[in-house]
This record gives C-alpha cells, structure tokens and sequence, in this order.
C-alpha cells in the first residue's frame, strides 16, 4: 500500500496538532514531545534537582497526558494541561521526599566523575570568553541554588513566569491557584532570590565600577 | 515629583512591563528617586537572571521512551479514510480524472439498477428464487451451529419445541457471545489503563 503523504506539523498550532494525534497520527504525538520536552523537562528538573528522576517524572507527564488526549478540550491551552501535570507530579514526589540543596556543579548523589558531569547543570551555552563564562556560571550557580532554597509553590510560579514567560492568569489556571495567591507567590519568591543574590549582584557591581 | 516611594506591587508593575495608564507616574517617580531606582534595578537583575536561565534537555531517547508507553489508536473511521487517501492520486488533474471515471461508473450501475428495477417479473422470479436459497442456507447454517454447541440430542429436544424455540435457543446463544465479548472488552480496556 502506497504511504500516505508526510503531515508539516511544524507550522501548526497546539490545537490543530493535538486533534490530529486524536486521529491516532504517531507524528503528531511525536511532534508535542518535541514542542514542550524541554521546558517540562526544566521545570521538573529545577522542582527536584536530580536529572534521572527529573527524565522519569517528566516521561509520566507526556506519558498521562498522551494516554489521554482524547480528553483535551481545545478551549485550553495544551501547555497549561501539561505544565498543570508537571507541576503536581513533581510536587507530589517533593512531598514524598525531603528535597536537598544541590549544586550546579552536580547531584549530591552522583559517586562518581561522569555521574558529576552528567547531572550538571548546563548554563554557559553561548558565552563568547572564559570571564563571561566565568561569571554566568558563578550568577547561574546562584540563581539556581537560590531557586533551589525556594518552596516549591513558590518555585513552580517563578519558572513559568521567567522562564516559561507565562502571565499570571496562565499560572493561575495552571496550578489551580487564585490569581492573587500567584502574584503574592511571584512577589515573595523575586524578594527571596533578591536577597540571595544581593552578593552576586554587588560583586558584578564591584567589577562594573 | 511624587515624594511617596514606590510600593511592593508598584514595582511589580514595572517588573512586569505594565503598560496600564498608572505606570507612566511610577516611571516618572523612579527617574526622580535614586531610592526606588536602586530598589528597580536589584529587583531587575533577578528577573533578567531568571529570564536568561536556559531549558534543559532530557535524552535525545526521551521521545521514543515515551511513545513505547503511548498506545496510538486509529478510530476506524480514520483508518478507512487513510486507505483511500493512500490511493488516491496526488496531482489536482489526477484526482479530477479519477473522480469523473468514479462517478460515470456509478452512473452506469444506477442506470443499470434502474433498469432491472423496471422488469417485474424478471425482478419478482430472481428474487424468490434467491430468497428461498438464502433462507435455505441461514436454517442449514442455523442447524449446524445449534447442534454443535447444545449436541445433538439437545437439538433434537429444541428442535421439537418448533420455531419459538429454535429462536429463543439462538437469541440465548448470540446474547452469550456478545456477553463474552463485552467481557473481554472490558478486560482489555481495564488491564490498558492499569498498565497506563
């Protein structure tokens, strides 16, 4: 049987993406993995700070919520579902384990060289000298140190705020929280990373003047 | 110059880029106050930190370890079409030809049906004929099936009881049947979501 031509998935939006996996199209399952794997991933990962748990809880939130596209109502945004499902499976297992701080430069539990390296985390992608890369990695070592000291309501509000660049009403119906409770959230959490990184901040400003 | 310094929200507000008519006096107070610039600009540096943090990536298997735990179904209705999507022309002018040489067939077997139909008796004796071979054929199979699920004496039992009774026999077996298969169904469907 001849095949059948090959759908552009690239160029289409959420919704039109998402009724053709209804249809049973394993190119448009794919092709939601690929849209949103990093940024669940980042934020599963900034919540509980292991790489390989990081992998298995994001894995079970594509896993729940493609097992149930069927269920998908196009009068909500796909990735508010799927931030919704990442934020409660990774405070669920924050709530089944004490979360310890970790540093950038590792997991507390990798025991050996390469199990350092891999559970690094990445932040000079596209610095272009060794001062720069120097200083993104020493800001980004204590943003993410600071984010790891966060609670975690707190955490999930600020990621996809900042780095998901979601508005405060998608936060709101994503983790199911009133609208003033993700403000007050936000608030708390960018006054708690300022005061973590006042000495960053005046060590930049040092080298400024 | 307003000498009331900025408030928490206030400078929320300018963190969040706000353009409501209320932000333009905010800008204005914080060109004049070093104190609530000082207070702007820290609040800034978390912000534009936070917002330069980069996505992580899983493994580049992560698509395919997913997709072995994501059973894809085709509702039918998308399989059929897909079969005649697959045959069908690609080109615009293929299709049209193909589509014209559909529908002139269709209009000579409507012609030709309508044309059978106008021919009573051939139409009346054909059809008598058929429906005794027909009728033939279902008790024959009716029979088999009977006596090979209840036995032969069985059979013989139901078949004295007359034709109430052959049809209550085979309206007890198909409901069992499809009682069987809404079980396994059920089953199937169960054991699915379990393992989902």
């Amino acid at each position: 049987m001849p095949p059948l031509p090959p759908l552009d998935l690239l160029n289409l939006p959420d919704a039109d993406v998402v009724a053709l996996a209804q249809q049973g199209r394993d190119s448009a399952f794919r092709e939601l993995i690929r849209r949103y794997e990093r940024p669940v991933f980042s934020l599963i990962y900034r919540m509980v700070r292991d790489r390989e748990l990081a992998e298995d809880l994001a894995q079970d939130t594509f896993i729940k919520v493609l097992n149930h596209i069927d269920r998908y109502r196009p009068e909500f945004k796909l990735s508010s579902w799927l931030f919704k499902i990442a934020n409660n499976v990774a405070i669920d297992h924050l709530r089944r384990r004490q979360l310890e701080t970790v540093s950038i430069d590792g997991s507390p539990h990798a025991q050996t060289a390469d199990a350092i390296e891999a559970t690094s985390f990445d932040v000079v992608g596209q610095q272009e000298s060794a001062l720069d890369e120097l200083e993104a990695r020493e800001l980004g070592t204590a943003i993410e140190q600071a984010i790891a000291s966060l609670r975690p309501e707190y955490r999930s509000c600020i990621m996809l705020r900042h780095v998901d660049g979601r508005s405060y009403e998608e936060i709101a119906a994503t983790l199911d929280l009133p609208l003033g409770t993700v403000k007050t959230y936000i608030h708390r959490a960018r006054h708690e990373l300022r005061r973590a990184l006042d000495h960053v901040r005046e060590g930049g400003g040092d080298d400024d003047g | 110059m307003n000498h009331r310094h900025l408030l928490p929200d206030e400078i929320d507000l300018l963190l969040d880029d706000e353009v409501g008519f209320g932000v333009a006096p905010l800008k204005a107070h914080i060109r004049d106050c070093m104190e609530c610039r000082t207070r702007v600009d820290e609040a800034r540096f978390v912000v534009d930190a936070l917002e330069d943090l980069p996505h992580f990536a899983p493994s580049h298997t992560f698509a395919d370890q997913v997709m072995a735990q994501v059973p894809v179904f085709v509702p039918w209705h998308v399989t059929a079409r897909d079969t005649v999507l697959r045959w069908l022309p690609q080109s615009r002018a293929a299709r049209i030809a193909v589509g014209a040489l559909a529908a002139s067939a269709a209009s000579i077997i409507t012609l030709a049906i309508l044309w059978i139909a106008t021919q009573t008796d051939v139409v009346t004796v054909a059809s008598g004929a058929a429906g005794d071979e027909v009728r033939g054929l279902v008790y024959e199979a009716g029979r088999q099936v009977l006596s090979t699920v209840f036995g032969d004496q069985m059979f013989a039992i139901i078949q004295r009881t007359g034709t109430v009774g052959v049809g209550a026999a085979l309206i007890g077996l198909v409901a069992a049947a499809a009682g069987s298969i809404a079980g396994l169904r059920a089953l199937a469907a169960a054991s699915s979501r379990h393992r989902a």
